[in-house]
């Protein structure tokens, strides 16, 4: 990388650490992937939760913890009162006869049948190993909202990238640098470079982060590069003329939050919207960067399709880019 | 090292020039002074010559380069030193003359030698938007020497710097001045221009009135005077004489002869008086 860009690059870096606004949109995929796992359990943690007595048949409870998580209580009324809290768990107590399950009457109709199940599999002495299905998956361990969560996140990160840019250029302006560095051999060229590149080195770095963080690491990270690489334009041209048009740093983070608007719009479009409305979304970027990343993160996505994809992001962006660049131009004269 | 021929430019691109038909050469080594009030058209025509304002008419070569055709190059051999002095307030000093230097394809000076040339030698770690207007402006001087121009631009170079620092200021421009370097001094300080200047140039309203160096202008337009107080019976009088003027000399001559004299001083026209004089408008 020339001398000169990479110069630039680290100067806005290190300013940008120095600022708390800043600060906060590098460090934002940590803090949203942590919320992510927070509140988004893997398919891992969604398990079946049954309550029973601590004294009951050990081979009884031994059953149902190969399928489900138990928990023992010492007496009747404990489990009732366990079953009783707000989260989804099932009690099996014995009855007269045979055990009775019973539940606060609010949980999945399919927790209830999975249980039920389960005793009779168990009062026939069935167990997985009595099956002769084949089983197969396609190895996707991961909640669709999930998916959708780090999806948004990806995407937020890129045009945050462009907030990046934007709070620099801000900067500049209000410390009047941008004529100082117009005196020198650096090219005009060479600092929109310089300056961009925070704008897609964040968002890339924080991608890599956040699909490590909340377990989509075997995702195709070359995919999910190029995906990354198409949506970084328009959020960078977003940030350059953002930081143009603002001279004061919060006005400039407030207007580029108007690219929130069609970024949750492409995602409610593809998600709620039948076939028949889809074309609205098409001159949106985001919407394809929406249904790409939704196919790298699925590992469903071939790489013909998400080169088409990554086609469509691109063409929009350069249609933007031909009507914006002589404005980011002028605007960086002085 | 700096040739403009009938150089023109509107802001709004139409016949309302700010500057008009303004032509001069600079040669190598001289320091040229560009003198006006505000407004004048002396920052449109140093925008224009350091390529942060683009040339819409005329012919203009700097430091051997084709303004038209303006080659990144060219800013290895120029340094520029704003009026407005224009930091990065969220960096060090130091840190500021470094990333600086790091755009420059020439060999650059040590960012501690010119802190401590402008005297912030012991400020080089402290943010500069923590720095004084007058700090901030000397590090706005520091950093156009960084690269070693050839030919610097000056813009107000002493302006609100305190008059210890601003003599020093102007040993520095000398002294560059001495081992070579030509300069462009934008000022409406005349006594500055004065000081520092082999020739000036007066523009008023986007025109060049006139370009000579001070001493010609003086002895073209000046007039020596001298500034008499004596003792006429009890009361104390004072008067201004010309000595080009032979009513003048001749009053003069009669106030030695009959008066007591209490002070008598020659008075030398100044550069502003001459700027009043030549172009009518005075330097506000």
């Amino acid at each position: 990388m020339n001398r000169k860009i990479l110069a630039v690059f680290l100067r806005d870096m290190r300013v940008s650490t120095r600022d708390f606004v800043a600060l906060y949109i590098i460090v934002f995929p940590v803090l949203f992937s942590i919320a992510i796992n927070l509140f988004v359990p893997g398919i891992n943690d969604s398990t079946v939760n049954i309550a029973m007595l601590e004294g009951d048949n050990p081979e009884h409870v031994g059953y149902f913890r190969d399928y489900a998580v138990v928990e023992l209580f010492e007496t009747a009324d404990d489990v009732r009162r366990r079953v009783e809290k707000r989260d989804n768990i099932i009690g099996i107590l014995p009855g007269s006869k045979d055990y009775y399950i019973f539940a606060q009457g609010n949980e999945p109709e399919g927790l209830v049948d999975y249980v039920k199940t389960l005793r009779a599999y168990e009062f026939f002495g069935v167990t997985a190993e009595d099956t002769r299905v084949e089983f197969s998956d396609f190895g996707n361990t991961i909640p669709p909202i999930k998916k959708l969560m780090v999806n948004v996140a990806i995407m937020l990160s890129s045009v945050l990238g462009g907030m990046l840019i934007a709070l620099n250029i801000v900067e500049e302006k209000v410390d009047n640098t941008i004529s100082a560095v117009n005196v020198t051999p650096l090219s005009r060229g060479g600092y929109i470079l310089g300056k961009s590149i925070i704008g897609i080195l964040v968002p890339v770095v924080g991608t890599i982060t956040m699909l490590v963080l909340t377990g989509f690491s075997n995702v195709n990270m070359f995919q999910m590069l190029m995906m990354l690489l198409a949506t970084s334009i328009i959020s960078i041209l977003v940030g350059f003329i953002e930081g143009i048009n603002n001279s004061d740093v919060m006005e400039a983070a407030g207007n580029i939050k108007i690219l929130f608007l069609p970024l949750m719009g492409s995602v409610a479009g593809a998600e709620l919207l039948s076939d028949k409305w889809q074309k609205f979304f098409y001159p949106i970027p985001f919407y394809w960067t929406y249904k790409a990343n939704d196919m790298i993160l699925s590992r469903s996505g071939t790489w013909g399709k998400i080169s088409l994809y990554t086609a469509f992001v691109v063409a929009i962006s350069a249609v933007v880019f031909a009507i914006i660049a002589p404005k980011i131009r002028k605007g960086l004269e002085h | 090292m700096i040739s403009v021929k009938n150089l023109y430019h509107s802001y709004s691109n139409d016949e309302k020039y700010a500057v008009k038909d303004v032509s001069f050469e600079i040669t190598e080594g001289e320091v040229f002074g560009f003198l006006g009030p505000s407004g004048a058209g002396k920052s449109t025509t140093q925008g224009i010559l350091t390529g942060l304002l683009q040339l819409q008419k005329g012919d203009v070569t700097v430091a051997g380069y084709d303004i038209k055709h303006i080659k990144n190059e060219m800013f290895n051999k120029i340094g520029m030193s704003f009026e407005q002095s224009n930091v990065y307030s969220k960096m060090t000093g130091k840190e500021n003359l470094e990333f600086y230097r790091k755009l420059f394809d020439v060999k650059t000076r040590d960012p501690q030698e010119l802190l401590e040339l402008v005297g912030l030698g012991d400020k080089g770690d402290i943010k500069a938007g923590e720095y004084s207007k007058g700090m901030k402006h000397r590090l706005t001087f520091a950093r156009s020497m960084i690269n070693n121009p050839t030919l610097w631009f000056l813009d107000e170079p002493t302006t609100g710097l305190d008059p210890s620092i601003a003599s020093e200021i102007k040993s520095i421009i000398k002294e560059k001045n001495r081992e070579g370097v030509t300069i462009f001094l934008t000022t409406h300080n005349m006594f500055i221009a004065d000081e520092l200047c082999d020739r000036v140039g007066f523009i008023v309203d986007g025109e060049i009135k006139l370009i000579d160096s001070p001493k010609n202008l003086k002895l073209q337009y000046g007039e020596k005077f001298v500034d008499v107080e004596y003792v006429d019976g009890k009361e104390a009088k004072k008067e201004s004489l010309s000595f080009m003027e032979k009513e003048d000399i001749g009053r003069l001559k009669e106030i030695l002869d009959s008066y007591e004299i209490r002070t008598m001083h020659t008075k030398e026209a100044t550069l502003e008086e001459i700027f009043i004089k030549v172009t009518g408008r005075e330097l506000v």
